[in-house]
């Protein structure tokens, strides 16, 4: 790994741990409901600096976020984890496999899509046991998550564009390996 | 915003209707599925023993300082079938949908609907 590689992923990281810590301070009507500011942060790094650099992007954040917050190895963090891992390897596999038919907003969708399955499948299996109540849950958690998803890849798409239009040629793309 | 629209594929328009479109479907069709209220819970003791789903018949019998009861649910309704305590209050009270049956002697509360937790908490002993 190039030293450059290593104060990318350093500043990157730092964002996605700033918004991840910003948005567990904003009031939610429910408490589980999350906007994943994040994942823009994820995508940003995917879409420009390849998989490898998002997955470790969303490992330092969902680890040191918590460790921030108090609730490392606590239930809280397993979801996070589980979600934080899920979307970043689904928007990964997706954009290496289909390349540009999906767009950042199609992307981030997938990324909110996978993240809530696996966070509901984890909690299914760990804390609630009670597949009745985690079907009526899940196309809840599913809508508001395509909505947040849309916000969030729009987000995305703009600063993926600020940032080729700025230092396009300085951009190495390891998607290589 | 204009950056935004053009930026969006055909797939990315694709998968956000699916999304939208099964989620919407999935919340109606989840409140459609829902038998009509939650599960009949049974305590003994002040402890939720038993928690049985409304739609499916069965009998249950729970032992007590007065010998076993027998509770039975049918058709979405349940009745305490056979009681042994001295005033059998709980059997006259018949078949129910909504609220509890409580029986004193043997320490047995049925409640249909709500949690376990929702029971009435007024009485905090029992006498006789």
């Amino acid at each position: 790994m190039q030293l450059q590689d290593k104060y990318r992923i350093a500043v990157l990281s730092a964002y996605a741990l700033s918004l991840h810590a910003f948005e567990n301070l904003l009031p939610t009507p429910i408490p589980w409901l999350r906007l994943g500011l994040a994942n823009i942060i994820t995508l940003v790094a995917l879409v420009l600096y390849g998989f490898r650099t998002a997955m470790t992007v969303t490992l330092i954040r969902v680890i040191l976020g918590s460790i921030f917050m108090g609730t490392f190895l606590g239930p809280s963090f397993m979801l996070s984890f589980s979600g934080g891992v899920a979307s970043t390897a689904a928007m990964g596999l997706a954009y290496l496999t289909f390349g540009n038919i999906f767009g950042p907003i199609g992307l981030s969708l997938i990324g909110a899509f996978f993240h809530n399955v696996a966070q509901l499948t984890l909690a299914y299996f760990l804390f609630i046991q009670r597949i009745e109540a985690v079907l009526f849950i899940t196309p809840v958690i599913i809508l508001i998550g395509t909505l947040t998803g849309v916000a969030n890849g729009a987000v995305s798409g703009l600063l993926i564009k600020k940032i080729l239009q700025k230092n396009g040629e300085n951009i190495q793309n390891d998607k290589a390996d | 915003m204009k950056t935004v629209i053009r930026n969006t594929t055909i797939a990315d328009k694709l998968l956000f209707l699916t999304l939208i479109t099964a989620s919407v479907a999935g919340i109606f069709f989840s409140r459609e599925a829902m038998p009509q209220g939650p599960d009949i819970v049974i305590t003994v003791d002040g402890k939720p023993q038993y928690t049985l789903p409304r739609d499916k018949d069965r009998l249950v019998s729970i032992p007590g300082p007065f010998g076993d009861t027998v509770v039975e649910i049918k058709d979405g309704k349940v009745r305490v079938k056979e009681a042994h305590c001295p005033n059998r209050l709980c059997e006259k009270q018949g078949w129910i949908s909504r609220g509890a049956i409580v029986c004193l002697p043997n320490h047995i509360v049925i409640t249909v609907g709500g949690k376990a937790g929702d029971l009435p908490r007024g009485i905090d002993a029992v006498t006789g």
